[in-house]
């Protein structure tokens, strides 16, 4: 393995970094070299999107939403009738 | 369920706004605030302690202080990294107080070396519904409650939330450097852990 103290300190730093972006030039050289590290960087992305995929923050239970609107006594201008006019 | 993904503040109204206006007692816009957060903060909570109970108490302590305390908000950092940072504080604090419902396991980080020399192979494209079904979903969840706090919470910012380095590291009050490590470290568990779920149970 080709320098591998510096390869390894700077895989270490893509994958600590936006799995998206482009990792930089010395760590593509190795990745399209050896099959195994590209092998495992795919495997860390797969990972990632698997846990986002199960993991929807769009959702929370009504009930939940209500009682929240309720301790903290405002009213939830997302129910119709409850946005006064502007 | 709700979905309140596409009830966002009105598009004229910036977050800078809703928030002054908040300042100044105006309890609409502070309800527009509680709105446009709310599931977030609650899947954070959710994915910080474990349990929705827990989750949902989160919730409400960490907007009860945002009621009290916006006026208290300066502009120094952005109002979600200031709405996080309390979110996190108070679900860390949870679970301080409670047993661990597993062990600290021991995290390290790839050995690089090793892989380059190993061979491993390519996982296929997930059977998204079989992940979606709810026991590989219950093992998944266990997956990540197995990291240390330290490690599961920047994962939890950065890869789920989708928060930057920058904003993760001032939310939980450590540099941007320890934030990377901590994340590399804690993906690496993560995919190591599912490696041998993968091969138990046929996930693929």
């Amino acid at each position: 393995m080709k320098n591998s103290a510096e390869l390894y300190k700077q895989i270490c730093e893509y994958l600590g970094c936006d799995l998206n972006s482009e990792p930089c030039k010395q760590i593509q050289d190795h990745l399209a070299e050896c099959p195994n590290c590209e092998v495992y960087v795919n495997k860390v992305k797969k990972t990632v999107n698997l846990y986002k995929t199960i993991d929807n923050c769009d959702d929370i239970p009504e009930d939940v939403c209500k009682k929240l609107f309720i301790s903290l006594n405002i009213d939830d201008v997302s129910k119709p009738g409850k946005e006064p006019a502007m | 369920m709700l979905n309140y993904s596409a009830l966002e503040t009105k598009p004229q109204t910036t977050e800078e706004e809703l928030v002054a206006r908040a300042q100044k007692g105006d309890r609409q816009a502070m309800s527009r605030l509680v709105i446009d957060y709310r599931s977030r903060i609650y899947h954070l909570g959710l994915r910080l302690t474990g349990n929705e109970q827990d989750a949902e108490d989160m919730l409400q302590e960490a907007f009860l202080i945002m009621v009290k305390k916006i006026h208290q908000f300066k502009g120094n950092s952005s109002f979600y990294t200031w709405l996080y940072r309390i979110a996190v504080n108070i679900g860390l604090r949870k679970l301080e107080s409670k047993p661990r419902k597993y062990q600290h396991v021991s995290i390290d980080d790839p050995d690089i070396e090793y892989i380059s020399s190993v061979e491993t192979a390519e996982w296929p494209t997930f059977d998204y519904s079989r992940v979606s079904q709810k026991h590989f979903r219950k093992k998944l969840n266990q997956l990540i409650e197995k990291l240390p706090d330290i490690y599961r919470t920047v994962f939890i910012l950065r890869d789920l939330h989708e928060l930057s380095t920058e904003d993760t590291g001032k939310i939980l009050q450590i540099t941007p450097s320890n934030t990377k490590i901590r994340l590399m470290r804690a993906r690496n568990f993560l995919k190591e852990e599912l490696e041998k779920l993968v091969d138990k149970e046929a996930l693929i």
